[in-house]
């Protein structure tokens, strides 16, 4: 460091504290509502206020997955979540890859066509959306019911584009698609062609170039693809409020807001503890991703 | 041997390589040169299979590969990015190809160590392309081409990417691999000095045409044409606009800008009337006494490089490099009386075609 007068170095001293007590009133400001949570969530007799528990306890917990069903809304939230942010991470990789290799004209007209999805409020959209997969969902009904007679519904349960795991994850995928599109377009136009090249003149098969280049070479895009796929999917209430009726189908956020909505008196304790499991996945993969994140907003591969 | 038989490249409308021969010896290191956007790198990529071929012959040793898939060429290249991928080990890189094929992890191993022996990479073989230096990259990347033992390799570029101390050693290492291999290289650069120290033969290529072929002092001394003559040799060669005209059966008289006058010997009287183009190396130009000048100019710039001085005198827009043996004391505006050494001298046509060599009298 250079030597700077010591009337500049406590000035300086004095707007760092200012600095780091700002940022850190901040944070706490950020911070609260996460803590309230957690403790409210861990408390005997959870209030509408912050308060530190007088007795502290599992059973709020407990109340999630015995006297509710949070183990299936849980199960539900992630197999559906987890399956469109495996679609998403698929189709945008190769997507992302050939519309980054293409030179075809329509390449940016579509680019930004795609945004559209993304930039469009889906709530705008809901009523056409519903009355089309609703159209779908009758079209596979027909189509199944003089196959499985009784078992229909149990298979649509799985394959329902309405009331059914398909059609959830179809369109948190379709919803999730543009962004990471893009991101893997971004990311595979930094990618030199050389790496494709160098592996063709190795003599490496198509399967190849993918699953020891690519694949590895576009990890980091990837992990942000999916990142942000599961994290904007995991936060949607209302598509799954709309597109499920079964109870079994139900997922947490929605678990969340009936538990909410229940006329007698309201069970902070329980609603505390479920926003919590809530939270929980959204933060692991962040924690996972992070990583991954790092390398892909910092330039690409290094190497 | 590789041999390129009037090979064209279109892309869309636009002709690229525009027929195009090439012979490459057994052995040789062949260096392909041109101005940037002239088709080196297409031409090369096309020998290599990267880019296909529109018309054209391209054989190699006696067998015709327009249509055979580039990794059974025998055709390595080295990349001017070096292509290393970054998520596997150096000797992972090297080993890449066997391990496509196949071949035993043990035998992949032995022969990624002999390679890295004369690579002198065998410290490095455990660590990740990324914690290597400039150099080391690269030499990596010679060692993924050389373990596929080809016929043939090919690089574009490849030390554009080094800082200039680096890439007089790797120049000297690049020529050590070749003599110890005896592999028949094909090198791409735009660099006409890499081209002169490395090559056994120079291909000269503009606008997608092959300007001339031959060996770096051959090209020097003896160019085909106007743009050879330029590109070739640093600094270039001045080029004069001049008018001759002939003087008695046995020489022509030149006429140039600042007042030059000079009469060359043209004993076939080969030269025609009119106005040509006079070129002549820096080397050639010597500052003489006032009456042996041939012209006169004030000097604009002194270099001093110790060993020489060039000394560029002349308007912005006609400059004349002279060189000079070591140190001189000319300061910018003094005017300096010069001469070319007419044996030297060589005449072009108007539209850039020789008509008269050097030393060719
Ligand atoms: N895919 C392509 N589509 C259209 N034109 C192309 C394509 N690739 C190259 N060209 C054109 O072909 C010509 C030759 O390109 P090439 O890359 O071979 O030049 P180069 O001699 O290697 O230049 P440099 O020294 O800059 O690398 C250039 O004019 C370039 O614009
Ligand atoms: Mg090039």
């Amino acid at each position: 460091m250079s030597v700077a007068p010591p009337g500049e170095s406590a000035n300086r001293g004095r707007a760092d504290l200012m600095a780091y007590a700002s940022l850190s009133l901040i944070s706490i400001f950020c911070a609260i509502p996460f803590f309230w949570l957690l403790i409210a969530s861990f408390d005997g007799n959870a209030q509408l206020f912050l308060r530190w528990p007088e007795t502290w306890t599992f059973a709020n917990y407990l109340r999630v997955f015995t006297k509710e069903d949070g183990a299936k809304w849980l199960f539900n939230s992630l197999f559906v979540v987890g399956s469109a942010t495996v679609l998403v991470m698929v189709l945008s990789g190769l997507g992302g890859y050939a519309l980054s290799r293409t030179r075809a004209w329509w390449k940016l007209p579509f680019l930004y066509a795609i945004l559209l999805i993304r930039v469009l409020p889906s709530t705008a959209l809901i009523v056409p959306l519903y009355k089309f997969l609703l159209t779908l969902n009758n079209a596979e009904g027909a189509l199944l019911r003089p196959i499985f007679g009784g078992a229909t519904r149990d298979i649509m349960r799985w394959t329902g584009f309405i009331d059914g795991y398909l059609g959830l994850i179809l369109v948190l995928a379709t919803m999730q698609l543009p962004l990471s599109l893009w991101i893997m377009k971004t990311f595979f136009d930094g990618l030199p062609r050389d790496y494709e090249e160098a592996a063709l003149m190795d003599g490496a098969t198509m399967i190849q170039r993918i699953r020891r280049v690519l694949v590895p070479l576009a990890l980091p895009g990837l992990a942000a693809s999916g990142l942000f796929a599961f994290m904007s999917a995991w936060g949607d209430f209302l598509l799954p409020l709309i597109l499920l009726s079964s109870p079994e189908l139900q997922t947490l956020p929605l678990g969340l807001f009936r538990a909410f909505l229940r006329i007698n008196e309201i069970d902070y304790g329980l609603l505390t503890a479920l926003a919590f499991i809530y939270l929980v996945p959204a933060v692991v993969a962040f924690g996972f991703a992070r990583r991954f994140l790092v390398q892909t907003f910092s330039g690409g591969v290094k190497g | 041997m590789i041999h390129l038989n009037n090979v064209r490249k279109f892309y869309g409308a636009l002709e690229v390589i525009k027929g195009v021969d090439v012979t490459v010896d057994d052995g040789e290191f062949a260096v392909f040169v041109g101005p940037s956007g002239c088709g080196k790198s297409t031409l090369l990529r096309m020998i290599a299979g990267l880019e296909g071929i529109d018309s054209g012959d391209l054989v190699l040793n006696g067998k015709r590969i327009n249509d055979v898939p580039p990794d059974k060429r025998g055709i390595a290249m080295v990349f001017q990015s070096y292509a290393l991928y970054p998520h596997m080990t150096v000797a992972e890189n090297i080993g890449f190809s066997l391990s496509l094929k196949k071949v035993a992890p043990k035998e992949i191993r032995r022969q990624v160590e002999e390679v890295a022996e004369i690579l002198q990479l065998r410290e490095l073989l455990d660590r990740r392309p990324g914690a290597l230096s400039g150099g080391q990259r690269q030499r990596v990347a010679i060692g993924r081409a050389i373990i596929k033992k080809p016929s043939l390799i090919l690089f574009d570029e490849p030390l554009s990417n080094l800082d200039s101390a680096l890439r007089v050693q790797m120049r000297a290492e690049l020529q050590r691999l070749h003599r110890e291999l005896s592999a028949t290289v094909v090198y791409v650069t735009h660099d006409q000095v890499e081209a002169m120290t490395m090559a056994d033969k120079i291909v000269v290529l503009n606008q997608g045409t092959v300007a001339q072929a031959g060996p770096p002092m051959e090209l020097y001394h003896r160019p085909n044409n106007e743009f050879v003559a330029t590109f070739i040799g640093s600094p270039k060669m001045n080029i004069l606009p001049v008018t001759m005209t002939r003087e008695g059966s046995e020489s022509v008289h030149l006429v140039g800008p600042l007042g030059m006058a000079l009469t060359l010997v043209d004993a076939d009287a080969s030269l025609p009337e009119g106005t040509a183009r006079l070129g002549v190396r820096p080397e050639h130009l010597k500052v003489v006494a006032p009456d042996a000048a041939h012209f006169a100019a004030e000097v604009a710039i002194v270099e001093r490089l110790g060993v020489e001085t060039y000394l560029t005198v002349g308007s912005i827009d006609q400059p004349i490099v002279v060189r000079v043996e070591g140190d001189v004391t000319f300061r910018p505006g003094d005017r300096v009386p010069l001469a070319a050494d007419t044996a030297a001298c060589h005449i072009f046509s108007a539209d850039g075609r020789i008509l008269r060599s050097a030393n060719a009298a």
